[in-house]
């Protein structure tokens, strides 16, 4: 390289530095690719075998748009992305427990696709803006394509919740669901979202984050007459801290799933 | 100090790249997909930079297109000392806007796929019918959604399921993204 001529940078006085750089910054976007990671696994259940067509060429193009969001966050990290993938052992994922379960039944996994997407809509518009440029081109580009995936949560529970059996059927779900979703709001262990916040990263914080979710969610279940209980009925029974690296119980199955050609073959390639 | 790569060599690449088609429409070349951005030497070095723009972000073609493009490249600098890199860029974003109207006739004629672009209607590329309703955002490849004819009653495929995000810059400098500066609706 020739550097004769070329004029001398000057260095922007920058009291954050690379936004990327702030502490948190790489781990709550570890996070938010485990989650898309597990999610678009669990939602590739569904190839073949949705109730109807329509919603198995729903929940796998859903399933698809997932793992791609999950490879370009993966991306922001690093270049070996199946390696973070599938690489890690189970105590360095930070995925919310929620994206974790199974949800094979497909009542349990409409409300917890409802929950996630409407989660997903809040987190992509704070980061939108992100002073982590990179980050901020991804969430742009993730929330365009989410609204498609919205789109056809709420129109399914829509209808559904008009009828009794819809009712009857999914406002337990929600009992079930919604407090372990707010764990998709909690910040990875030693990340300060504060920090995070203040360098531009996102526009505001988990917890605002997650206020907003929540009034989202109500008002999207207010005309069933219902109001979602938040608090975790039985922590013991249900420990949290996906982000801190615990796993439940359903991480082990999921991730042999994902990693059972590497397994067989780790050259295999696509 | 080190040499650039030689203009013709660029334009070569240029040419040999813009050959590469679609996996998913293999007789459709990512050039008239909008996909291929830009060909250019980088860094006064000895590297030709391939600049793609990915359809969406789980599209999995992406990884054959790259794979493609570099051969392609190869190809057309073969014996030269020159590196190529391929790069899927954050901007411009794609939009159907960005599919060459000879493409669309194309995919209407050999597919019956129909695009919906931001400077003109979808029509039924059976009958030509421009009342199309929407069905299903999900169809068959993720980029394509469902809709229906009520002229000739046939389901319609249209690419242009995603409500693109405004495009900007480079975008309007890309002869196959006219009307592609055109602001979407973005609802809040
Ligand atoms: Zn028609």
């Amino acid at each position: 390289m020739n550097d004769m001529g070329e004029p001398e940078r000057v260095t922007a006085i920058e009291p954050t530095g690379d936004p990327a750089d702030v502490p948190g910054a790489r781990d709550l976007v570890l996070a938010l690719a485990d989650d898309e990671l597990c999610i678009g696994q669990n939602l590739g259940w569904w190839i073949a075998v949705g109730p109807f067509l329509e919603e198995d060429l729903a929940l796998t193009s859903i399933s698809q748009d997932e793992l791609g969001h999950a490879r370009a966050l993966y991306g922001l990290l690093g270049d070996d992305i199946d390696a973070m993938a599938y690489g890690r052992e189970p105590y360095e994922y930070l995925c919310a427990h929620i994206t974790e379960l199974p949800c094979h039944d497909w009542a349990e996994t409409l409300v917890r696709h409802f929950l996630y997407d409407t989660a997903e809509s809040v987190r992509w518009g704070a980061l939108a803006d992100s002073s982590w440029e990179s980050l901020g081109a991804v969430a742009r580009r993730a929330l365009a394509e989410e609204r498609s995936h919205l789109r056809h949560a709420t129109g399914l529970l829509d209808r559904l919740l008009r009828t009794d059996a819809g009712i009857a059927h999914l406002l337990p779900l929600f009992d079930q669901l919604a407090p372990m979703a707010c764990g998709l709001f909690d910040a990875p262990s030693g990340c300060s979202d504060e920090a995070l916040v203040a360098a531009g990263v996102m526009a505001c914080e988990l917890g605002n984050q997650r206020a907003q979710w929540q009034d989202i969610v109500g008002e999207a279940l207010a005309p069933a007459g219902y109001q979602p209980q938040w608090a975790v009925a039985d922590p013991e029974a249900a420990p949290l801290g996906g982000r801190a690296g615990r796993r439940s119980p359903h991480f082990a199955a999921l991730h042999a799933e994902m990693v059972e050609v590497l397994s067989i073959d780790p050259s295999a390639r696509w | 100090m080190s040499r650039a790569v030689p203009a013709a060599v660029v334009a070569a690449v240029r040419r040999s790249v813009s050959q590469v088609c679609d996996p998913e429409y293999p007789e459709v070349t990512i050039a008239e997909l909008g996909i291929l951005e830009r060909v250019s030497s980088t860094d006064g070095g000895s590297t030709v930079r391939i600049e793609l723009v990915p359809t969406m972000l789980g599209c999995p073609a992406l990884d054959v297109i790259a794979r493609d493009a570099t051969d392609a490249a190869r190809a057309a600098c073969a014996g030269a000392d020159i590196s190529i890199e391929v790069a899927f860029v954050d901007s411009p974003v794609w939009t159907p806007d960005r599919i060459a109207p000879s493409a669309v006739d194309f995919l209407a004629r050999e597919y019956s796929v129909a695009v919906r672009r931001r400077s003109a209607n979808a029509s039924c590329p059976i009958c030509g019918g421009t009342a199309l309703e929407h069905r299903s955002d999900f169809g068959p490849t993720p980029c394509r959604s469902v809709e229906w004819c009520p002229q000739c009653r046939n389901p319609v495929e249209v690419v242009g399921r995603v409500e693109f995000p405004a495009a900007t810059g480079a975008a309007q400098s890309s002869p196959a993204a006219m009307g592609a500066a055109q602001s979407s609706p973005v609802p809040a």
